[in-house]
Formats: structure tokens, C-alpha cells, sequence
């Protein structure tokens, strides 16, 4: 018999859809039928047949709140409206149908009638629905600005900022783990809802454990459930977060692991923690390593750009992402110091330039000193000597110049120790010694001559 | 749904087209009406998939040249790609990864639990273990393990970041070459070099963007697959140049054709080509225009750069070129000046590495020695050369083989062979890479003491292909092509980066 009833308990989500059918549809019955009242006999039947199958998921959903082990806090809501929505399918055929008997009823106008009967079986609907997939299932997707605008609460805002000097001060739970598992965990191991009666939003939850026993084991990552349960392969049924949910990336576990591995604790700084600085590196903000100013710009003028496009000269941006360019000149080895005025338009958002094996001379430095956010420039195989590249000295971040096959003069290097943010000169076949100066400024210009050799072995003639 | 099928029906059409383009087009000249129908079909074969709208015409600069850059997604690090493939797979285990433990294990047999599921291309029953035939040593600062068969590379050891435990799940050639090059072990899929091209395009309108050198007497034993551009537009393919004879085939004028009577040719079909389009308004046809033109400009600017006699002598001492020859020395040459040049992407080939011990030149201790020395001098100058002028900066170079070779001694029949080989094996094996975006010195994964399995950091190609993706400014998970209804990525549905390689 138990068997029985929580058959027809489960068979619950299934019949409650009838009603709701049949109620939707005797309502957009009625709508059509608003002036004729042609259908009055069947749109009644309709809502005979509701009410049917309204008390039928009524039972059925009455057995699954006893067979399933819900709470009555949890159905209540639920469970009356469920309730109200079949009395009043009854109440409704007997208004269609015209009989007098409820005469207190036949005085409301059938319209105000019929929204509160689209308005309970929706809301019952609804309340349903939240049983099963939970509270904040429509809520969830939205965006967190929305979320937290309609009075939700978001689990998903904590950042974890780290860097470079003071990381071994930062709190290593308030500040490290704490935030890996609210963005991860938290949005469903909180008090609300409670899953697998785990709560990681705080130490005493975690210590407390959850459904399956305890979370954290001190000093042992691997046998710890928490760490257990996020390394499984997602596949597994078991693995946390679920599948569908965001996962934490491979920097986060091993952060985990190697906090319950230090003991897990809870207060105290990283480094008292005692724990490798590797393992925090990943959290440290990313050095922005391209060859572009780490700044905003605005677009180019497009039509300056078809300009030149038009001159056989390359402009891309140099990512979909950014509005710097990179120019070359390798389809126009024609281009000369006074073609350069074609580039003046576009001259804030040049960040690599490249003129390699141009006519370009001397005069381009004086021209290339406007160009605010150069990054790169290639002046290769051109007949510069490096007078006036003093010019470009203030730039802020001209990082690397390649001189390779130019005349570039010993003289001039000088001047490169003006510069500002430039990190790398390229010099080979400048005819300069390669002994000379290997770095300037303390190191921070590096000086590459080339001319590297690979003499001859007795292993290069040897066949075996 | 409707427009979906739309397109299957298209793409189709465009297929049938492409197998019989010829005669397709005679029969459709004929017909007259025939014409509009091609060009409706071909509009179909937009190589964006939506069309763009940014030119006074009303196409865009891509219509009209399939090679015209495009900026990337994200900032790339490289411009360029040299990807150095030993094709029959070369021993790790006799080149990057030490294993001394294997030597005390050297003729003993190979445990049985190492055997059980495994599949092996030629190794039967019991195998016996085979030892390093190589010395190692630790090079440079970073203290990584370089064998006694490449005595120049060690000197640039500290450029470059190995992988010590990339996996594959082929272990016969054809397959597992293009598994390499396509992400998929089967036939028609674009190679890395397709996707490159079409992805971003070429910088130099004189030379291809993506060019194909082999050396070693034979092309890969998956055949031309490997450098296809699968259901990408054909023009993203690999041109194959060679470094002997012309270096592209019939690139020069038949006899008796001189450069000016070609150039009225070409002058006289553009000019029938550009009614044509005022016509039908068909991009098609400006496209065929533009590649007539660049055509024409290539027969000069190919013939130039593959020419390496133009490099002064000690550049010409320092890669070990034979000038006149096929070599691969030639072919790294060949590739620095391409790629200074502005293509895109050069793919080389060295065919020969296949040592399973049957024959001398298949031999671990003797021949495939000849094959290092065939590479090590090139390699090492090329890294070299790029470095000095700058060109390393913006140049990813990869190197591997398709699949690894066993740490057992190769018993084919079950019998002892003629000199000491190894079989195919793909559970690990070493590749590496150079260049911008990449951690100069670093090593990421481990393998086992015997060196048959990755114990630590173990890779898969389509790992390795989401990592030069990443290198180029793509997110590999983004960079897709609808065809037969649905997105194709080079990674298919997995890849991750390999962070830890990069800088």
C-alpha cells in the first residue's frame, strides 16, 4: 500500500499539469466567447473537468508531501492554494452555467472572476515550481545588478585581491578561501538552502559538516570531503559544484587543498599560515605584457584609416578588444619620411609601428615623437643612423626599437639612455661591436648585437 | 530552422561544385543562365559566415582578397607560427627525456602490467626493455636535459619550454599526423595553419599566407590532409614551395610566354572579368580578380625569397644550407625569411624518423643519430637568426613528432630485430616550444621512471593546439566555423592552455 502511495504521490508533477491546462484553456474560451456566448455548455464542462482533476492533484500531492519527507513549512502556501484553485474551478463552472446557486457569487462580474482564477493558478503553479527547483530558479540567471536591485541576495561579488608586496599579510581565510567558496559554494551551502545540510558560508558550518559527516580534516586535503567532492571528475555524480554550475579553475582548488593540508585555518594571515607563495601567484592582478599602452583611446577615424589601406599600407587593431593599431609598411617599400603625413590622423592610436625595409631617413624621428602611445617600433633595414632618435626619449611607452641592417652609430647610444620606458634595442648588423654596452640605464635597456655564432664541431661531419 | 537548411543545401551545392568546378563551369558558360546560378551558389561560401558591410561597395575587403588581416580576438603574442614537424615520430627517449632508471631495466622484459590493454603497432608478446642509447646532460641555467645527439641545440636549451608528457590516442602515422595538424585523427578538417590564416589573414599580398616545406625524401604519411583547409574555403590550404627546382610548381611562365604578354593576358581576363561583374554585382568575381593580380605578383616575389643564395655566407654556415638540394637545414632557412617577410604560418616537414630498429637508417643508436645532426645545426640557427633580429619576439616555433616511441626494444614477429628500435607510443612524449608569450627554460610534465606513462602534467594535442591558438590572440573555444549545421572548432569539445609554458 506504502508502495502505492508514493507511486501516485511522484505521479503528482504529472497530474497537476490537467488542471492547468484545462483552466487555461476555458479561459481563453471564455475570451473568444466574450460577445457570443456561444460556448457556455463546453467552456462550463471545461472547468467541470478542472475541478476533477484539480482535487485529484490535490491527493496525489498530498501523498508525495507525506511519502517524500517535505516539511509543512515548505508546502503550506502551496498546499492551500492548491486547494483554493480546485474549489473555486467548481465555483467557476457553476458561474458559466448560470446556476443560482451560490447567489452571493452570481453578483461579481464574470471578468474580476476569472482573474482571480488566472491569478491563484498561476501562483499555486509557481509556488510548486519553487519546491522542486528551488526558490530562486528564475531568479538565478539574472544578472547580479538585477538581482540584488530586486532585493536578492548574490553570493557571486567577492574578488580576491592579492599582490606581489603584501600577499603573506592578507588573511588567509577572510580573504583567500572565504571568497573562493562563496563564489563557488555558497549560492547553495547557505542557511536558505540549506543543501546537503552543509553551510560553507561560515567556520562553524564547515566544522559542523554536513549531511555526508565532517567537511574539513586538518592537515589532509585528500581525505577531506570538501576537497574529495571538488576533484572528483565532473562527470561523477558526487563532484561539487554540479556540472552545470561554474567550476572552480585548477588555481582555486589547489589553493583549497593546501589550506586544509596547513591545518585549515581560520584566522591569521598568509603568511602564518606558512603557506608557498606559487600557490597565490595566480591571484596577483595580471601585468599587462602587450605591445600596447595599458590605457583607453578612442577609435580611429575610419575613414583616415581606408586612406591609407588605400596606400598599401597595413592598420589592424591589434586586438578586437582595443582600439590601438598596428601599422606596417611591409607591402609599401616605397614609403617615404613624407608619407608619414598619411599617419597623422590615426597618430593616437598607434602602438606598433613597423617601417621595416622603407626609404624612411633620420627625419622620421621628428615625425615619430608625435605618436603619444607607440609601443613597438621597427625601423629595420632602413638607412637611419640614429640622429634625432633622441627624440623619442620622453615617450612613456616606447618598450622596444629593432635597428637590425640600418646605420645606426655607436654615438647614439647615448641617447637611448634618455629613454624613459624602452626595455629592448635591437642592433645587429649596425656595424657596431657587439663588446660594446650590453645593457643601459642600470639593466633595464637590453642591447641584443646578434652576429651569433655556431662554429663548426667534429660532431657536425660524423655519419653514423 | 528554415535558413538553417538553407544552408545545408547551399554548402552542399558549393561541395559538388569544388569536385567539379571545371566542367561545372564550361557547362554553365554554355548555358548562359547557367552563370547566375554558380554565382547565387557561391555567394553561399562567404569565408566569415555573415557578410560584413565596412567597404563603400557594400562587401568587405575580404570578399574581394580572402587573405586581408584581421585583427584577433584577444592581444596575441606571435605574429607568426613555425611549426617543425619530425614526421615518424621521434625517440624522447634518446633526445629530451632522461630516463637512467631505464638503463639498470635495459634487456630485461617489460612488465606485464604495463602491457595489459595497450595496443602497440608492431610489438607482439613479451618485449624487453631497452636502455637510453644516448648521454644526457643538464644545459644552460635552467638545468634541462639535453642528449649527446644534439650538441648545438643544448646551447639554445634555455629558449625554449618542453612538454614532457604530451598524450595522443593514435599510434599509427597517417592518423596520428593529422590529429596533429587537424585536432581530429580523421579526414576533413582544416589544419592549425588553415585556421591561422583564415582566422587573421597575411600580411605580405605577395607571398601565400601559409607555406609547406618537407625534407627527408617523402611528404607525411598522411598525405597533403595535414596541411588542408578542410571545410574552411580551399584558399586557407598550405601551398607547398619547394627548396629545389621551381619552388612552386609551374609558377613560372611556359615557354615563349613573356612577362608582358602575360601581363596582357591577365590584364585582357580582368577586364572581361569586370563587366562580368558590372553585370551580376557578384563579389566572386572581384575576388578571382584580385587573385589573378596576385598571382601575377607572386611569380616575382616567390621565386626571391626562396632563393638562399641571396644570404650572406656565414648566415648560410650558420644553418648548414645545401643550397640546390632538399634539405631541412635549407627549409629553416626558408623559414626565417618568410616569416620576416610577414606569413603567416610555415609548416616544415622532415620525413625519416620512424625508428623501429628493422633497418640501419631506422636504428636508435645509428640513424636516427644522422637524423639529429640532420636538424640540430638548422634548429639552433633558426633560433638563433630570429632571436638576433628581433623576430623571436613575435614568432611562436613548435617542435614534435606525432606520437612518442616505447621505452621497449621493438620485436616485431616476435622476433629479435636487426638493430636496436622502439615502436610507436603515444602515452608520452616530449614536444617543445619557442618565442613570444612563452616561458624561456620552463618543463612541465613528468613521466614515469621507465618513461611509458605521464605521472605528472600530462597534455593532449588538443591542449597543445588551444596553447598556439591562445599564443595568436584566439580563445580556441570561440574560434568556429558553422558547417553541416553546426560549429566546428580545431579543439573540438576539449583543450585547455597550457599556462604553465607560457610567460
Amino acid at each position: 500500500m506504502d508502495v502505492l502511495k508514493q507511486l501516485l504521490g511522484r505521479l503528482h508533477p504529472l497530474v497537476v499539469h490537467l488542471p492547468i491546462g484545462f483552466i487555461i484553456l476555458g479561459l481563453l474560451l471564455q475570451w473568444y466567447d466574450r460577445k457570443t456566448k456561444h460556448h457556455n455548455a463546453v467552456i462550463s464542462l471545461i472547468y467541470l473537468w478542472a475541478g476533477t482533476f484539480a482535487i485529484l492533484a490535490c491527493i496525489t500531492g498530498y501523498l508525495q508531501y507525506m511519502g517524500e519527507g517535505y516539511s509543512f513549512d515548505t508546502v503550506k502556501w502551496h498546499l492551500w492554494a492548491g486547494i483554493a484553485t480546485a474549489i473555486f474551478s467548481f465555483v467557476m463552472y457553476y458561474k458559466v452555467k448560470g446556476s443560482k446557486a451560490f447567489a452571493p457569487i452570481s453578483k461579481i462580474p464574470m471578468g474580476i472572476l476569472s482573474f482571480i482564477f488566472l491569478f491563484l493558478i498561476s501562483f499555486t503553479g509557481h509556488l510548486g515550481g519553487n519546491i522542486t527547483h528551488g526558490e530562486d530558479y528564475l531568479i538565478e540567471p539574472l544578472p547580479n545588478s538585477v538581482r540584488s536591485a530586486l532585493g536578492f541576495d548574490t553570493y557571486e561579488d567577492k574578488e580576491i585581491a592579492l599582490n606581489e608586496d603584501n600577499w603573506s599579510e592578507s588573511l588567509i581565510y577572510e580573504d583567500v578561501v572565504a571568497p573562493i567558496l562563496n563564489n563557488r559554494c555558497v549560492s547553495c551551502h547557505n542557511p536558505k538552502k540549506n543543501k546537503g545540510e552543509l553551510l560553507l558560508d561560515s567556520a562553524e558550518g564547515m566544522l559542523k559538516g554536513g549531511e555526508s559527516g565532517e567537511t574539513l580534516l586538518a592537515q589532509n586535503a585528500e581525505k577531506s570531503e570538501l576537497f574529495k567532492r571538488m576533484n572528483l571528475p565532473v562527470s561523477d555524480e558526487d563532484h561539487m559544484p554540479p556540472e552545470e554550475k561554474t567550476q572552480p579553475s585548477k588555481e582555486e582548488l589547489l589553493l583549497i587543498g593546501a589550506w586544509l593540508d596547513a591545518g585549515h585555518p581560520f584566522e591569521g594571515t598568509i603568511g602564518e599560515a606558512g603557506m608557498a607563495k606559487e600557490l597565490f601567484e595566480p591571484f596577483f592582478p595580471k601585468k599587462h605584457d602587450f605591445d600596447y599602452p595599458d590605457i583607453e583611446v578612442a577609435e580611429a577615424p575610419i575613414d583616415s584609416i581606408n586612406v591609407i589601406k588605400k596606400n598599401n599600407i597595413h592598420v589592424d587593431r591589434i586586438s578586437k578588444g582595443t582600439n590601438f593599431l598596428t601599422v606596417s609598411c611591409i607591402n609599401d617599400p616605397s614609403f617615404t619620411d613624407a608619407d608619414f603625413e598619411l599617419l597623422q590622423p590615426i597618430a593616437q592610436q598607434i602602438a606598433v609601428l613597423d617601417l621595416g625595409g622603407t626609404q624612411v631617413t633620420d627625419a622620421i624621428f621628428e615625425k615619430l615623437a608625435i605618436l603619444p602611445h607607440l609601443t613597438v617600433l621597427k625601423i629595420d633595414n632602413t638607412q637611419v643612423t640614429g640622429t634625432n632618435i633622441g627624440l623619442l626619449a620622453p615617450s612613456n611607452y616606447l618598450k622596444l626599437i629593432n635597428l637590425t641592417a640600418t646605420k645606426f652609430q655607436k654615438v647614439h647610444l647615448n641617447a637611448l639612455e634618455q629613454f624613459k620606458a624602452l626595455k629592448k634595442v635591437y642592433l645587429y648588423r649596425t656595424g657596431i661591436d657587439a663588446s660594446g654596452v650590453k645593457t643601459l640605464n642600470n639593466g633595464q635597456i637590453i642591447i641584443d648585437y646578434g652576429d651569433y655564432q655556431l662554429p663548426p664541431i667534429p660532431a657536425d661531419t660524423i655519419i653514423y | 530552422m528554415k535558413d538553417k537548411i538553407e544552408r545545408l543545401i547551399q554548402e552542399k551545392l558549393v561541395r559538388e561544385a569544388e569536385v567539379n568546378t571545371r566542367r561545372h563551369f564550361i557547362k554553365s558558360c554554355a548555358q548562359g543562365m547557367g552563370g547566375i546560378a554558380l554565382s547565387s551558389i557561391f555567394m553561399g561560401c562567404d569565408p566569415l559566415g555573415k557578410p560584413k558591410t565596412n567597404s563603400s561597395m557594400g562587401f568587405s575587403e575580404r570578399d574581394l582578397n580572402p587573405l586581408a588581416t584581421l585583427s584577433p580576438p584577444y592581444a596575441p603574442k606571435v605574429k607568426s607560427v613555425i611549426y617543425l614537424h619530425m614526421a615518424g615520430a621521434p625517440s624522447q627517449l634518446e633526445m629530451f627525456d632522461y630516463k637512467p632508471q631505464l638503463q639498470k631495466y635495459d634487456g630485461q622484459d617489460c612488465p606485464q602490467s604495463l602491457l595489459e590493454g595497450k595496443k602497440f603497432a608492431f610489438i607482439k608478446g613479451t618485449p624487453k626493455l631497452l636502455g637510453p642509447q644516448a648521454e644526457f646532460k643538464q644545459e644552460g641555467e635552467s638545468g634541462n636535459w639535453v642528449s649527446n645527439f644534439l650538441p648545438h641545440f643544448k646551447k639554445v636549451v634555455d629558449e625554449v619550454a618542453f612538454l614532457k608528457a604530451v598524450n595522443t590516442d593514435q599510434f599509427n602515422h597517417g592518423p596520428a599526423q593529422l590529429f596533429m595538424h587537424t585536432g581530429s585523427p580523421r579526414l576533413g578538417r582544416p589544419s592549425i595553419g588553415a585556421w591561422a590564416t583564415y582566422g587573421l589573414g597575411s600580411e605580405n599580398q605577395n607571398l601565400p599566407g601559409f607555406v609547406v616545406l618537407t625534407s627527408g625524401g617523402n611528404s607525411p604519411d598522411a598525405g597533403k590532409s595535414v596541411w588542408g583547409s578542410g571545410f574552411l574555403p580551399s584558399v586557407y590550404q598550405g601551398v607547398q614551395c619547394r627548396s629545389k627546382g621551381d619552388p612552386v610548381l609551374y609558377i613560372e611562365d611556359p615557354e615563349g610566354i613573356t612577362r608582358d604578354l602575360k601581363k596582357n593576358t591577365i590584364k585582357t581576363i580582368n577586364e572581361i572579368n569586370k563587366k562580368e561583374y558590372a553585370k551580376y554585382a557578384d563579389p566572386e568575381i572581384l575576388a578571382r580578380i584580385n587573385q589573378y593580380e596576385m598571382a601575377y605578383r607572386m611569380q616575382i616575389a616567390v621565386p626571391e625569397v626562396m632563393n638562399i643564395n641571396s644570404e650572406p655566407e656565414h648566415i648560410k654556415q650558420m644553418y648548414g644550407v645545401e643550397p640546390g638540394k632538399e634539405s631541412f637545414a635549407n627549409n629553416c632557412l626558408l623559414a626565417r625569411k618568410l616569416v620576416e617577410d610577414g606569413v603567416r604560418f610555415v609548416q616544415l616537414f622532415d620525413w625519416g624518423w620512424d625508428t623501429h630498429g628493422n633497418i640501419r637508417e631506422g636504428s636508435i643508436d645509428l640513424g636516427l643519430r644522422n637524423k639529429c645532426r640532420e636538424i640540430d645545426r638548422p634548429i639552433t640557427a633558426l633560433i638563433l637568426d630570429l632571436k638576433q633580429r628581433g623576430l623571436l619576439d613575435d614568432t611562436l616555433i613548435v617542435w614534435g613528432g606525432e606520437f612518442g616511441r616505447t621505452p621497449m626494444q621493438e620485436n616485431r614477429g616476435n622476433k629479435k630485430m636487426a638493430y636496436k628500435g622502439r615502436d610507436h607510443h603515444g602515452d608520452a612524449f616530449t614536444m617543445w616550444m619557442a618565442g613570444g608569450g612563452i616561458k624561456k627554460g620552463a618543463s612541465f610534465g613528468q613521466t614515469d621512471d621507465i618513461g611509458f606513462s605521464a605521472v605528472e602534467g600530462r597534455v593532449s594535442v588538443h591542449d597543445v593546439h588551444a596553447t598556439i591558438l591562445h599564443l595568436l590572440g584566439f580563445d580556441h573555444e570561440q574560434f568556429t566555423y558553422e558547417f553541416q549545421g553546426r560549429n566546428f572548432r580545431l579543439t573540438d569539445v576539449e583543450g585547455e592552455i597550457i599556462k604553465e609554458i607560457l610567460a
